[in-house]
């Protein structure tokens, strides 16, 4: 089941002589289930790409379908439900809130919608990413690695139909790198949960089912390797 | 280069520029005002107390000839002196004392009179003048410390003002952190950085704290020409005269300054505590350091409530200034409506309402007796002139056994129940009450007569026979109880004094009915309406009146301020001519009243509103700011799907927060206020209450949540209208 499709996706920065193009003609299809690895150097558009996917940024041109809406056409309103629900958001500096413990943060997209989590799944979410000790504790006082555990939980804590995930290791060490790649496997094998995760190492690109590789704003390979 | 980078700066960031600008100008402007303001009533109270008690400092009294006064001239910290001849006596001479340095008078004036051999009680001084230069008598425990609470409040007051500067630049620095991390990060010394910083900061502020300072003279300037502009019709008053120090003006340009300075010092300070990777990773971050729980607003308002109320609590510092202000701008407003309210229905009991219908006029005749006063037959003649009573007091005292007090006084426990320390007794002899005597003119005193229902005589007294019941009632609303038993033909009316220059005089009637004038008079005397005619037969034997008589003239029913005024100027030509005179006209009075209340309101009120910009400007320079402080946190509450209407309500609520927040605090208080006060004032609370000003307070109140809705509505609508996305990329955004 095709859970996202990109479309001649074009981004333009900047008016006139100014203008730069971000992104050129994407094409991109990711079925349910799949664990992408798009990669590409500094500048080559990746994350242009990732912001659109999310909803948090438009595209100029093209279509982008998730799970069956056109999220192009959607207003600031809808783009925000649709965030909070379709999709979870994984960044390098992770982006917590700042003013709210650990369990807020994983469960504010639920929140927002004025719903109840569902306490099993939440159990086993923050099982599976070890962090079940900090839930009453404020961002800051976690390590790099602990706050990126809680951003996946957040992202993961609505069941999105996507996640995506910028660079999610770009601001570890080499052992705490390690383990969210491999609980970002774990939520993809065990909770089924389609990924798509931009970086630029290589390496960690190769613990992805596929590889499309990004250059100057255009797709130049798509690689599957399982 | 630092040239070229402070310029771009300031072109590119005009709103970050424009607020600190802004910030600086406001502040500088009331600082400036406030000081002058404070100047100016200092003077002005220091003028009225030379004025009523004179200029003197020390004063010495004694057996004091040339040569003592050649000693105290020669003291080496003494200006000059001055012989009192109003206070001195022949053997008594009273000296003022002028010295160079008065801060040591306290010390000057013992040796002083040690030298002459003279006892430290021939010492006195004008403390009253002497607290308004800050010295006290350092052996008075209790000295009078009204200056220094003014002091304390000018100076609380220009601490709030030059924090908004700080914090406007606080705001806008915060957001620079990660530039200048950046420079230093590439080698930029921490003085580099601080220079640059300064040279902004002097080219920001330069103009608009001498502009502020400008303006907050000419805004004092205005301000005393309306305080004497409202009260030019009050008696006796002296006019304010608008003065300036160039002290102010270094004072106001100096805080001003050396807050700019150390506001742009500051970043620089911080910056120099971080590493550069921490100044380019940024620390603009919104956060708390311990969890809290804001339930209340959590549930009130949801997810949205609760950020808000988190991002209230993260911001309090920045907050700081606008909270206390608020808040004390609000209590102190509610306060002073109240006062005046509870003053206003006090008034009505003892003054306007009580006597309303009892003068129109009334004229005092200074140093005249009764008896030599000739001209009331004219002043009743006189058009427009309805009804005139000519009347002088006089004190008398009169004996009040056991068996003459009434049998509803006795029955209380008798006149020491219910007056106790009021009436003296000697061993078991009669009650000694006070009985001040009022002695009207003839004819008036026939009217009275035909009032209370008796034949007309001339040669006798009507005694007000009532004492209030102090044991089953308050003073605001006095019961009243028959004082004596009616059954004497004669009183003896004596001196206060000593018992000799008793005189006897008949009894025409005893009454609880009071002759129509405006006098209020005192708890537990007995008094005396007598004729003049009496008067004359028994003066040389009672004598004790007072120094001015009376005339209390009605003119008829519904009578115009311009016919009273009329009429004022008639009863001054006439009586004028021969007397020395001073009149009043109800209206004019009332209207006077009234200008007063409302110019003491309008003094208050300035000063709560001034206090309420002071806070509205705090939150105004820090919604302005929310660009460059907020950006990266609304990112992050639009990545996980907080809706442009959430981000609204987030605004809202922490509007209402910090807009409620002084109503919440101050309401409580104000309502236990209003019932000491009701209590203390012994009022009825549901008198009170129907009285109390909801709509000013609605009003003031609703001036304060606009504004701070503006404030918001614009910060917000700033923050929602740029790119938030970008924010989220990277970790240094600012």
């Amino acid at each position: 089941m095709e859970i996202l499709k990109c479309s001649d996706i074009e981004k333009v920065f900047g008016k006139g002589s100014n203008q730069v193009a971000a992104l050129n003609g994407i094409d991109l299809s990711v079925e349910k289930g799949e664990f992408v690895a798009v990669i590409g150097a500094s500048g080559s558009g990746k994350s242009t790409l990732l912001h659109i996917l999310g909803s948090v940024d438009k595209a100029t041109k093209g279509k982008v379908i998730v799970d069956g809406v056109d999220i192009g056409k959607l207003n600031a309103t809808d783009s925000a439900i649709f965030r909070r629900r379709k999709v979870g958001l994984v960044y390098q500096f992770y982006n917590l809130i700042p003013t709210l413990t650990v369990r807020k943060n994983i469960l504010i997209p639920m929140l927002l919608d004025k719903r109840k989590p569902d306490k099993e799944y939440f159990e086993n979410i923050i099982g599976i990413l070890g962090i079940g000790d900090k839930l009453e504790a404020l961002p800051h006082q976690l390590s790099g690695g602990q706050q990126q555990r809680v951003a996946i939980a957040r992202s993961l804590i609505y069941r999105p139909a996507l996640l995506l995930a910028d660079e999610p290791t770009g601001n570890l060490d080499q052992k705490n790198s390690k383990e969210i790649i491999d609980l970002l496997k774990l939520s993809n094998r065990n909770l089924k949960q389609t990924i798509l995760l931009i970086t630029h190492d290589e390496k960690i690109a190769l613990e992805a089912d596929r590889i499309v590789t990004i250059e100057d704003g255009q797709i130049i390979s798509d690689q599957k390797r399982r | 280069m630092w040239k070229d980078y402070s310029a771009n700066y300031i072109k590119n960031n005009r709103a970050s520029s424009v607020s600190i600008m802004v910030a600086a100008l406001i502040s500088t402007l009331f600082l400036s005002f406030l000081c002058s303001v404070f100047y100016n009533s200092w003077t002005y109270e220091v003028e009225q107390i030379i004025l009523e008690e004179g200029d003197w400092q020390g004063r010495i009294m004694g057996d004091i000839g040339e040569e003592e006064l050649d000693v105290i001239r020669n003291f080496a910290n003494v200006e000059k002196i001055v012989a009192n001849e109003k206070l001195s006596r022949e053997q008594k001479i009273a000296v003022d004392v002028y010295f160079h340095d008065m801060r040591t008078i306290f010390r000057d004036m013992p040796l002083i009179v040690d030298k002459l051999g003279l006892e430290e009680d021939a010492v006195s001084y004008h403390l009253l003048l002497l607290s308004r230069y800050l010295i006290h008598d350092p052996q008075d425990k209790e000295p009078p410390l009204l200056m220094t609470f003014y002091l304390a409040v000018l100076a609380i007051v220009s601490f709030s003002l030059v924090l908004i500067i700080r914090n406007s630049f606080a705001v806008s620095m915060r957001a620079r952190i990660h530039q200048f991390g950046i420079f230093s990060s590439i080698g930029a010394t921490p003085k580099q950085i601080r220079t640059c910083l300064m040279q902004e900061a002097a080219v920001l502020c330069t103009v608009p704290i001498l502009l502020g300072s400008f303006l907050g003279i000419i805004s004092s300037a205005g301000a005393m020409w309306a305080a004497n502009l409202i009260a030019e019709d009050v008696v006796e008053r002296h006019e304010a005269v608008f003065q300036y120090h160039p002290l102010i003006f270094m004072i106001t340009i100096s805080v001003s300054v050396l807050t700019v300075l150390f506001s742009a010092w500051m970043p620089a300070r911080k910056l120099s505590r971080l590493t550069p990777l921490e100044a380019i990773r940024g620390t603009d971050v919104l956060s708390l350091k311990r969890k809290r729980n804001p339930q209340i607003l959590f549930r009130l308002f949801g997810m949205e409530g609760e950020l808000a109320g988190n991002a209230l609590k993260a911001q309090r510092k920045a907050l700081r200034t606008a909270s206390l202000s608020l808040t004390l701008s609000f209590l102190g407003f509610t306060m002073m409506l109240c006062f005046f309210a509870l003053t206003d229905i006090s008034t009505r009991h003892t003054y306007f309402e009580k006597y309303q219908d009892v003068w129109d006029e009334m004229v005092t005749i200074k140093d005249t007796k009764i008896e030599d006063f000739y001209l009331t037959e004219k002043l009743r003649e006189l058009e427009g002139v309805q009804d005139v009573i000519v009347y002088q007091k006089a004190a008398s005292a009169i004996s009040v056994s056991e068996e003459w007090q009434s049998d509803e006084l006795s029955a209380l426990g008798g006149l020491g129940a219910v007056a106790g320390s009021f009436v003296s007794k000697s061993n078991d002899g009669p009650w000694l009450v006070k009985a001040p005597v009022v002695i009207m003119d003839d004819e008036a005193f026939k009217e009275y007569c035909e009032q209370i229902g008796i034949a007309s005589r001339l040669d006798g007294t009507v005694i007000l026979n009532q004492i209030w019941d102090s044991i089953n009632s308050n003073f605001r609303y006095k019961k009243y109880i028959p004082y004596v038993k009616e059954n004497r033909e004669t009183i003896i009316l004596q001196k206060t004094e000593k018992e000799q220059g008793a005189v006897e005089i008949p009894v025409f009637a005893f009454t609880r009915q009071v002759p129509v004038l405006r006098e209020e008079y005192d708890n537990y005397t007995l008094v005396q309406f007598i004729p003049l005619s009496l008067w004359e037969k028994i003066s040389g034997q009672v004598e004790g009146t007072e120094t001015d008589i009376y005339v209390r003239i009605l003119a008829r029913d519904g009578v115009t301020l311009a016919e009273l005024n009329e009429l004022e100027e008639n009863i001054s030509q006439l009586v004028g001519e021969t007397y020395e005179i001073e009149s009043e006209n109800r209206i004019q009075e009332k209207i006077t009243n009234n200008k007063m209340i409302n110019g003491y309101k309008l003094i208050l009120g300035s000063f709560c509103f001034l206090l309420a910009l002071i806070g509205i400007a705090n939150v105004f320079s820090n919604t302005l700011g929310f660009l460059h402080q907020r950006k990266r946190e609304f990112a992050q509450y639009m990545s996980v799907g907080l809706t442009p209407a959430g981000m609204r309500k987030m605004f809202s609520v922490e509007a209402l927060v910090i807009a409620g927040r002084p109503l919440l605090i101050t309401l409580p208080l104000i309502g236990a206020f209003e019932v000491f006060a009701t209590k203390a004032s012994h009022l009825k609370l549901m008198e009170v209450l129907p009285e109390f000003p909801v709509v000013s307070i609605l009003s003031f109140s609703l001036v304060i949540f606009g504004f701070i809705a503006l404030a918001y509505y614009i910060g917000g609508k700033r923050l929602l209208q740029c790119d938030l996305s970008e924010a989220l990329q990277n970790d240094t955004m600012a």
